[in-house]
């Protein structure tokens, strides 16, 4: 699975700490998933949407692999 | 919030040592017989309830994580157990053939490698999700 999480952050000028403040995980955390080695839940997914104000089909896709 | 987290994070590591720090003397007073039965079976007690603590602290603490490191602590507890048992099956399959060292082997050492395999899978996990 991809994700635009890097290009949505650099978009706000936030740093992955910022974002992860955001959305109550640790910056760790929120690394693991932009760099696509944890798949987040539902819930996360959908809290990151709401505070790049998009949509979390346009957040993360599938490989093409997967598809 | 984060504070809380943190908070927890720390009594659960905190408790561990506490159930450490009483876990060794009583082994060793046990072992020595220092005390007659009774205060002996006191002394037993002890750890056992500082471990609890520990495990309810630790409960407490990974229900705050967030699901990346609840992740991590999941996986770190299902590699450990799966390798003490793996052990615990291989140490009995090999007393029915009459091989078995105590020394290395016995309950006490039992309780290292528990934690032992612990942190291999939790130093797996931790390089798997680079938390």
């Amino acid at each position: 699975m991809k994700n635009t999480i890097k290009v949505e952050r650099a978009k706000k000028n936030w740093t992955q700490a910022d974002l992860a403040k955001h959305i109550g995980i640790s910056r760790q955390g929120l690394n693991s998933i932009e760099t696509g080695k944890f798949i987040p839940s539902t819930l996360l997914a959908l809290r990151m949407a709401k505070v790049f104000n998009t949509t979390v089909e346009i957040l993360f896709q599938l490989d093409d692999i997967e598809e | 919030m984060e504070q809380s987290k943190t908070t927890l994070n720390q009594q659960s590591i905190i408790f561990a040592l506490i159930h450490g720090a009483t876990y060794l003397p009583a082994a060793w007073l046990l072992k020595h017989r220092v005390f007659g039965q009774p205060v002996s079976v006191i002394i037993a007690v002890v750890p056992i309830i500082t471990f609890s603590i520990f495990i309810f602290k630790y409960i407490k603490a990974f229900s705050a994580m967030d699901e990346v490191k609840q992740r991590v602590q999941f996986e770190a507890v299902v590699i450990g157990f799966s390798l003490i048992a793996m052990l615990l099956m291989s140490l009995f399959l090999l007393s029915l053939c009459d091989i078995s060292n105590p020394l290395w082997f016995g309950y006490a050492y039992l309780v290292c490698y528990c934690w032992l395999f612990y942190f291999v899978g939790w130093l797996i996990s931790k390089r798997k999700y680079g938390v």
